[in-house]
């Protein structure tokens, strides 16, 4: 006979009953019940298998720190792996499966396992299975070992809710402690959350049977929960409070149900105080994982929240005076309770499968359950987390919470203080900032840690399976650190993050080396403090969401027109029009040198500086001379970095003597616009520049070929292109609404940008395409736009440079000479490495007109010897222009090779080009003025 | 996650702010001579320090350039200052 | 070479607002925006609003910088640098979303960290991925987004609406 349930107490609801299977058997229990209690009222023992071993276990805790019962749930067709039976909440209809163990935990056919422990030790894998190679070996050790299976099937809506807030505390458990300063600082007008991970609060009031300030625990927590809603406070139930982070921010997860993404909440608070309460340890000795063998406190939780006695006939280990009032609740329920000391001798567990008795030096024992206390731990994991240090102290034989930051708080259990009324007076304290002073504690504890050279096998971390034995393998194996300690055996890096196990393993070392225990020390205590599901993080940030595009006020024209949509820049642009990419491209390009192309530029950059400093601010920030520019003109130039390199491309128009518009790359106007916000604000006067980015004020549409200037003459704009000067802009009406025409060229062919409010958009596409069809006009995508570029030359940035690209590098060596003024980056043209004989330059690069198109990426290689990488391919195309494939290139020393034949190298294939100049069309420049 | 103060809009969360560099290096007048280990030290050295350490953080929001003094042990923030020498003239700020 | 056009959804139709669980959001179309800076923009236009200041009405400003406003339907101004002040109409280049109901913070702080109890002089924040100018607005609240990230957003504030039940 094992666990029962009473026909009274707990805080469960008897009158309703819910079904649910484990490892196919049918059990039932009560609303209130998490799958452990109900399968310990049902007498259920084994509930799993250990994780190396398959050794049978059961439960050990109540709550987060069981690291035994791990199920794989099923219901109503949503499966979760890996759920903790104590904190997961009994649904009707659950489906439950031990994991780690088959057909079942009480009958593991892998249980034999167990006999080979002898080799199976610290390291054992590591040692082993070097030979010839682990991956050999890793497939069928991973699937003997490991934890739950997923079931591969996404459950529908499992979507994170995630939200910030903020308060002036937040108090992170719900027991007493946790209660009374959140009431506290509610009532003095504080905004306050309590958050508790239980869905019922008052913590570990319901252990014991003693009333506090004078009620029963439900009533008392009643009065405290109404006291805190009436004062303004929030309470969240079902809560954890899993991480603390930098400057008070504190991150919950809140349970919303079985298969439901829990929310997450993102808590700025201005004070966080712990009231995590504290764990019962283990204690390490012989056989000491046998099921059966329980925390105490976990059996009081039993008892006191579900009503469930974990046994019949109870022995009792302990070290501590937490102990007493729980023995007292057990046998007053009808258990008969068997006190024993550690100190008669070392224990050792008896039985297999259910535990049998225990042997204490020569007393045995006769029990059906063995609760173990080795003295309370106060779950200070949060404290660590947000930089809180730790003392050890040696009365209470615990680390507890030390110096702190300002903003952090500790009270009650675990802050150390384990009797309820200190711990009352300090929590109110700590909530309203006022002095305490802590008694004596009435706790007493004899320390009691693992003995290295006892005999048996002693568990240190029940769920990864490290035994004394492997820490002290460790130590052997001169891994002494605990960091080293952990990591090399595992120990405390299971999904229960070693909540039982770390204080047992670095006792251990400490023995061993004979060390003091603060002298060792903790692993770091890392978030989540318990396992949350990714999809926390995750939240509505999917799909499209995950990296949004920018998206084009023309994107439904350019839809209907049967456009091939990209990602060109952050931009979600028209790749081509027609649904094959190769023919469309080459229509395009032919439509646009031999009649007129219609583009859709709109992302270029439109970021005007205006002021009585703008223009000196410009010829700074630009390679080139900028200061010369008349009003009305253009001109195209580089910024650079202040290392040299070329950081955009683009042209700058002078719309006043005070006003410039910089046209910079698409995918690059919030990042010139931060550089020149730096620049503006950090060596030139603020008060004398401004910088306003309108890019997305304007939308722009490019017509590009032959017909370009009739096509813009057709449009009523009050300006005549004909009159328009290439590099020149004016200012026409579209409608109502002002027009900007600009005449720049990325194609060669004379060009008009056209920029109307993007409101506009729409009307001025239409009226374009109205005026430039039956001249033979036609959209074109950013491919064709690409090619048309390259067979004039013009560079792309980033792709046609580097990161070691150089103005001159492209042939723009004038301002590097000449110009006299400042500008960023100059003084870095002139070290050694910018005038290296041997730097990349740009250079077109030829094959025979019957040869294919480069590989864009090949790799030119020197021709003797050992082959060496002299540049690489960065565009290449077929030019329907030209009839034949044209490629741009960065080589070495490459405007000396003008004429020579290289030869390429791309994935094992050899092939080969001559060098030319980069302009492959029209080179006279004949075509802007046609 | 943080919480910076930008000198202008007060505290907000860290993901506004960019870091941008160490304050206290002036541009050397390129119309000069420069040597070249004067170039690479305004190029390349940075102090890194450990303990309470000043930097140029921009707000991304406002576009405020300013200088934050923080511990980079702590993380805890000492204050912030604008990077401007004159305020506009305004009462509001 | 890939077509991405299935990988998107079509922009969503601004015109039809979004409905969730005590929160509507509608877009506005303001008849002008004007982007004005200026060293002494705040002693010229003190009443520019930072959060949580309430506008009224249909004219006001926004401060966005030390030394820039947004000012909405206010009077039609030249562009360019004049009377010591650096003008730019941004109408169209920023969307404009109404979010009304009792959640409207509530779903705005599903995207940023904000709070009543934080004031700033400036209503321009990160939220939702994107740059937004949020600001109280009578009894609703109203954000101004890069126009371009008006679909993305749109998107995003939907499928928190659809999560709030």
């Amino acid at each position: 006979m094992s666990g029962r349930r009473l026909s009274q107490g707990g805080l469960i609801d008897r009158s309703r009953l819910l079904r649910f299977r484990f490892d196919g058997r049918d059990f039932t229990g009560h609303p209130g019940d998490t799958l452990a209690s109900a399968l310990l009222a049902s007498g259920v023992r084994v509930m799993g298998r250990s994780f190396k071993y398959h050794r049978p276990r059961g439960l050990w805790g109540a709550w987060f720190d069981d690291p035994n019962a791990v199920f794989n749930v099923r219901l109503r067709g949503d499966e979760l792996p890996n759920c903790p039976a104590t904190t997961t909440a009994l649904v009707d209809g659950m489906q439950a499966r031990a994991v780690n163990a088959w057909p079942n935990a009480e009958n593991d056919l892998k249980g034999g396992l167990d006999l080979f422990h002898r080799w199976l030790g610290a390291g054992f894998y590591y040692k082993t299975f070097m030979w010839p190679d682990w991956h050999l070996f890793e497939p069928s050790i991973r699937k003997m070992a490991g934890l739950g299976a997923v079931d591969g099937k996404a459950i529908d809506g499992y979507v994170a809710d995630q939200l910030h807030d903020d308060c002036d505390l937040l108090v992170a458990g719900g027991g007493a402690a946790g209660l009374a300063a959140a009431r506290a600082a509610a009532e003095a007008g504080y905004s306050v959350v309590l958050a508790d991970d239980h869905p019922t609060l008052g913590g570990s009031l319901y252990q014991g049977d003693e009333p506090i300030e004078g009620e029963e625990p439900q009533a008392w927590v009643a009065a405290q929960v109404a006291a805190i809603r009436a004062a303004g406070g929030r309470i969240l139930t079902s809560t954890t409070v899993f991480g603390l982070y930098d400057h008070g921010l504190a991150a919950l997860a809140e349970d919303r149900g079985f298969a439901r993404a829990p929310r997450l909440w993102r808590l700025r608070a201005r004070r966080t105080l712990v009231a995590t309460g504290a764990m019962d340890r283990p204690i390490t000795f012989a056989d000491n994982d046998r099921p059966g063998v329980m925390s105490l406190q976990g059996a009081a939780e039993f008892l006191g929240r579900y009503g469930v006695l974990a046994g019949q006939r109870i022995a009792v280990l302990s070290n501590n005076s937490h102990s007493a009032p729980i023995v007292a609740r057990l046998r007053a329920a009808g258990a008969e309770v068997i006190e024993a000391d550690p100190a008669e001798g070392a224990p050792r567990a008896l039985g297999g499968k259910r535990l049998s008795g225990v042997q204490i030096g020569a007393r045995k024992i006769d029990c059906d359950t063995l609760l173990v206390s080795g003295g309370l731990t106060p779950t200070v994991h949060l404290w660590r987390h947000a930089g809180g240090k730790l003392d050890w102290s040696a009365e209470k034989a615990a680390f507890v919470p030390g110096a702190g930051p300002d903003h952090m708080l500790a009270a009650g259990a675990a802050n150390g203080t384990f009797d309820l009324d200190p711990a009352l007076a300090e929590a109110r304290a700590a909530a309203l900032g006022t002095p305490h002073a802590t008694g004596a504690s009435g706790y007493r504890v004899r320390p009691l840690w693992p003995q290295p050279g006892s005999k048996g096998r002693q568990w240190i971390d029940f769920q990864h399976d490290v035994t004394l034995k492997d820490v002290e393998l460790a130590a052997r194996e001169n891994y002494v650190s605990v960091e080293h300690l952990k990591r090399y055996t595992t120990l405390g890096m299971a999904a229960d993050q070693g909540k039982t196990a770390n204080m047992a393993g670095l006792a251990a070392m400490a023995a061993i080396q004979g060390r003091p225990i603060p002298e060792v020390g903790t692993t770091t205590f890392r978030p989540p403090f318990v396992p949350v599901p990714m999809e926390l993080y995750h939240g509505t940030r999917r799909g499209q969401a995950v990296n949004p595009l920018k998206r084009l006020e023309l994107e439904p024209q350019h839809r209907a027109a049967g456009a091939a949509m990209g990602e060109y820049g952050g931009w979600l642009r028209p790749a081509w029009y027609g649904p094959e990419d190769q023919s469309a491209i080459t229509a395009e390009v032919q439509a646009a040198r031999q009649a007129a192309g219609v583009f859709d530029g709109s992302p270029l950059g439109k970021i005007e500086v205006m002021g009585p400093d703008a223009a000196a601010f410009v010829n700074f920030i630009y390679y080139n001379t900028i200061a010369t520019l008349e009003p009305g003109h253009i001109r195209y130039g580089f910024m650079l970095r202040e290392n040299g390199l070329i950081f955009d491309d683009g042209v700058i128009a002078r719309l006043a003597e005070d006003r410039f518009l910089i046209s910079c790359s698409s995918s690059h106007v919030a990042g010139v616009e931060a550089m020149l916000e730096s620049w503006r604000q950090d060596g030139n006067d603020p008060d004398r520049i401004f910088v306003h980015d309108t890019t997305q004020h304007w939308a722009t549409i490019t017509v590009t070929g032959p017909q370009a200037r009739a096509i813009v003459a057709a449009l009523d704009t009050g300006a005549d292109p004909a009159t328009l000067a290439h590099m020149t802009l004016t200012e026409g009406r579209f409608g109502d609404s002002p027009l900007r025409i600009a005449r720049v060229s990325f194609t060669g062919d004379a060009s008009f940008e056209l920029s109307v409010p993007a409101s506009r958009a729409a009307d001025l596409w239409q009226a374009v395409l109205a005026a430039g069809t039956p001249l033979g006009a036609r959209p074109i995508g950013l491919e064709a736009m690409s090619v048309l570029r390259a067979e004039k030359g013009f560079i792309m940035v980033g792709k046609d440079t580097d990161g070691e690209t150089m103005p001159h590098d492209l042939g723009f060596d004038v301002p590097r000479r000449k110009k006299k003024a400042a500008f960023v980056g100059d003084r870095a043209l002139q070290t050694e490495a910018a005038n290296a004989a041997d730097r990349r330059q740009l250079v077109g690069l030829r094959v025979a007109d019957s040869g294919t198109v480069l590989p864009t990426g090949a790799h030119i290689v020197t021709g003797d010897g050992p082959q060496r990488s002299i540049g690489f391919v960065t565009s290449s195309y077929f030019s329907p222009t030209l009839d034949r494939p044209i490629a741009l290139a960065l080589l070495e020393s490459g405007q000396q090779r003008i004429g020579d034949r290289v030869q390429l190298r791309h994935l094992g294939q050899s092939l080969s080009a001559t060098v030319t100049a980069p302009c492959a069309l029209d080179p006279e420049g004949e075509r802007l003025n046609a | 996650m943080q919480l910076f103060p930008c000198p202008f809009c007060g505290p907000r969360n860290e993901r506004e702010f960019h870091y941008v560099a160490e304050p206290g290096k002036t541009r050397p007048d390129t119309t000069g001579d420069i040597t070249a280990e004067d170039w690479a030290a305004y190029l390349y050295d940075t102090k890194n320090e450990k303990g309470p350490v000043r930097e140029v953080w921009m707000h991304l929001t406002c576009r405020e350039l300013f200088v934050m003094e923080r511990d980079s042990v702590t993380m805890d923030v000492l204050g912030s200052k604008t990077l401007r020498r004159t305020l506009p003239a305004e009462g509001a700020a | 070479m890939r077509d991405d056009s299935q990988s998107w959804a079509p922009p969503p139709d601004h015109s039809q607002p979004l409905h969730g669980a005590g929160v509507t959001v509608t877009r506005i179309l303001p008849v002008r925006q004007t982007l004005i800076s200026a060293p002494d923009i705040l002693t010229r236009q003190p009443a520019a609003l930072g959060w949580p200041d309430v506008a009224t009405g249909d004219r006001y400003s926004l401060c966005l910088r030390r030394d820039r406003v947004l000012e909405i339907n206010g009077p039609e101004r030249a562009a360019g640098w004049h009377d010591g002040q650096a003008i730019s109409d941004i109408t169209d280049g920023l969307i404009v979303f109404e979010i009304a109901g009792a959640a409207a913070l509530a779903l705005i702080q599903r995207g940023t960290e904000i709070s009543e109890r934080q004031p700033s002089r400036s209503v321009q924040r990160l939220g939702f991925g994107t740059e937004l100018m949020l600001y109280r607005w009578e009894d609703r609240l109203r954000l101004h987004a890069p126009r371009a990230d008006g679909p993305a957003l749109w998107h995003r504030l939907k499928a928190h609406l659809d999560l709030m039940g």
